[in-house]
């Protein structure tokens, strides 16, 4: 398993984001992680991430604490994680710096593939940033990926293209969590869905025994959300 | 194939696999010829790989299609392509005849209509009336 949750509660003050959260993720799935505003998306990956701690409950990233393989999990942060006076070629200077694991020549091919202009990050659009974003975490060959809303508030061609560069770049070996509220699209990436609401796993499924049973992952996310 | 707007429903794998049975059927697809790198596929239709590996596993076991070592899928020279024609214009009139019973309409007339689309449709009848007058 490289994801192990058991009974995982966060709580902010007296707010719960997560109610005994119970989750087990194998090594190459790629899982999505659905869920209306505060259902507690951003507050799992960020636990995952080893960005936070859970008030309750243990947590296990390939076999470890999450922040003892923090150099094999690549995270996208919803707020985003660049500065905006970054260009391209400044990212990916402080991207070799940073991570060993980072793949220049990916890089440069994924830039190009998602026509990301060479300019400061803080110029660009919505969907240009984001497209920046995932082409710096996609370029490096992490063990795990935790991507927050990747395809929020970006456009239609932009998310289409998002979507490509991650199929682009798939490795089996790696496993991949994607929060996102852009079902319709992205729906055919996921092999499981989870579905979170108010701090609690509400469905939990293989995306293809869904659609077995007549229903879109879309349609369902509609069902246990309305 | 391109899946973004159209998702039917039903697994993805058995959408996959359709489509490329129809594109042997309709000869989009010849016997011998390679199907599309997985990653080509997944990426037009914005899929997981693992869902396309999942249909061409399928195909094979169909014996639709072989695999070259390291080179990828390939329609089986034996493909039973007239079979497949069969197959999915049977299906084609299925739907046809629902929509004829539907109408609460005759063999007879459903063969009249369909004859009129195949030979130029309501235009024959148009100059027949026309020669009429």
């Amino acid at each position: 398993m490289v994801v192990r949750l058991c009974g995982v509660t966060k709580k902010y003050g007296r707010v719960e984001a997560l109610r005994g959260v119970d989750l087990e993720i194998p090594c190459g799935q790629v899982v999505g992680l659905l869920g209306p505003n505060g259902a507690g998306k951003s507050t799992l990956l960020r636990i995952l991430a080893g960005m936070c701690f859970p008030s309750t409950g243990t947590v296990e990233v390939l076999g470890g604490p999450p922040r003892r393989h923090r150099a094999r999990i690549a995270f996208l942060p919803e707020p985003g994680c660049l500065l905006p006076w970054m260009t391209p070629p400044q990212v990916e200077r402080l991207a070799r710096g940073l991570f060993p694991d980072f793949q220049v020549q990916r890089f440069r091919e994924l830039l190009e593939f998602l026509e990301v202009p060479a300019r400061p990050a803080g110029t660009l659009s919505r969907g240009e940033r984001q497209r920046l974003e995932l082409a710096l975490i996609t370029s490096r060959n992490a063990d795990l990926y935790l991507l927050d809303e990747p395809l929020g508030g970006v456009d239609l061609v932009s998310r289409r293209r998002i979507l490509q560069g991650l199929i682009r770049t798939w490795r089996s070996e790696a496993t991949t969590i994607i929060s996102t509220h852009e079902v319709h699209e992205a729906e055919g990436l996921f092999e499981r869905v989870v579905f979170l609401n108010q701090g609690r796993v509400v469905l939990d499924e293989m995306a293809e025994n869904l659609r077995a049973q007549g229903r879109s992952v879309a349609e369902t996310f509609m069902e246990v959300f309305s | 194939m391109h899946a973004w707007e159209t998702r039917k429903k039903g697994p993805v794998y058995l959408q996959i696999v359709d489509n490329i049975l129809h594109d042997i059927a309709r000869g989009k697809l010849a016997p011998d010829e390679k199907l599309p790198s997985v990653r080509e596929l997944a990426e037009s239709m914005g899929v997981n790989p693992n869902t396309v590996i999942h249909a061409y596993t399928e195909l094979e076991r169909m014996g639709i299609t072989y695999t070259r070592r390291g080179q990828g899928t390939y329609v089986r020279p034996d493909v039973p392509q007239d079979l497949l024609r069969k197959k999915f214009l049977e299906a084609a009139a299925r739907k046809f005849w629902a929509e004829v019973e539907a109408l609460g309409l005759s063999l007879a007339e459903a063969v009249q209509a369909l004859e009129e689309v195949v030979h130029g449709g309501s235009s024959v009848r148009g100059d027949q009336e026309i020669r009429k007058s």
